[in-house]
């Protein structure tokens, strides 16, 4: 690969005194560059971030209240340990997994189209929860829900459950 | 070989030109996942960060930020509403911080009228299903 195509040199003079040297052609070793170039360039694939941070919408009411009749409730609880459980209007307090948070938002929704969503959060519950809660409603295509935090009465309540 | 070579320059010209070095971060934070599809705007921010322990951070895209003491944090989003009025607002919260500290971040957002923002997440490759 790399010879370098040398020319001889014509001997000045043309005395031929000295018959002109036979060069060889010049071996460039090139492993080091080639070497060196590659560590450069798996660093650089490494370091490019290619993935952004994504960001989920938030629009948040004025601040008012809206009286919903609480029959169309369904309350869901996020507790500290983050244990979910689910309440429909006045009903028994039922416990849920993540898994079949969705199934349940849809059936319910189907059920009953006016169905109004409350997720109650205690403050000590990971923000991760939060997050994933609103990631479920998304998928169940909730977009409107109601995100508030639970009273310390409710939190010892819902610790005592279990 | 230097057909390979060539190529392996072209990579790396490619990649050391695109590379963005990410600013260096003063609070780090474990971003939650979520199926979200939206992205970030690169410019234009106000990022208030929530760390591990609860405490909030306002600041900009640069990733420089200023510590907010609590009760201030109000005070804090007006003046640097005013001071960029067409910025997006962007909750950079830790997926292990409290949710009540997360909680009375928005509980501000709410008081100041900012009644729209972004939760910064990490993308989600499944959609838990």
């Amino acid at each position: 690969m790399a010879e370098v195509e040398t020319k001889e040199r014509e001997a000045k003079g043309g005395t031929g005194l000295r018959r002109p040297k036979r060069r060889t052609g010049v071996r460039q070793d090139m492993t080091p560059m080639v070497d060196i170039a590659f560590l450069l360039l798996i660093f650089f694939m490494v370091t490019t971030v290619f993935r952004t941070p994504q960001a989920m919408e938030v629009n948040l009411p004025p601040d008012e209240s809206v009286e919903v009749p609480e029959s169309n409730v369904m309350t869901v609880y996020v507790d500290r340990n983050s244990q979910l459980s689910y309440r429909m209007g006045t009903g028994p307090l039922l416990p849920i997994q993540r898994k079949d948070l969705r199934r349940q938002f849809q059936d319910q929704a189907r059920l009953n189209p006016d169905l109004i969503i409350l997720v109650k959060v205690d403050r000590k519950a990971k923000y991760e929860d939060m997050v994933n809660m609103m990631d479920e409603l998304e998928f169940a295509n909730m977009e409107r829900f109601s995100l508030v935090e639970l009273t310390p009465q409710e939190a010892e309540e819902l610790m005592g459950m279990q | 070989m230097t057909a390979m070579v060539d190529v392996a320059f072209l990579l790396l010209i490619f990649f050391m030109s695109t590379t963005q070095f990410k600013p260096p971060e003063q609070v780090s934070v474990t971003l939650p996942e979520s199926g979200s599809e939206i992205k970030v705007p690169a410019t234009g921010l106000i990022v208030l960060t929530v760390n591990k322990q609860g405490e909030v951070f306002i600041g900009d895209e640069s990733g420089a930020t200023a510590a907010v003491p609590k009760g201030e944090l109000n005070q804090a989003i007006l003046n640097m509403r005013t001071r960029r009025p067409l910025a997006h607002i962007i909750v950079k919260g830790d997926r292990a911080a409290d949710f009540g500290a997360i909680s009375d971040v928005m509980d501000a957002l709410q008081e100041t009228e900012t009644n729209r923002f972004n939760l910064m997440t990490e993308a989600r490759a499944d959609r838990g299903d």
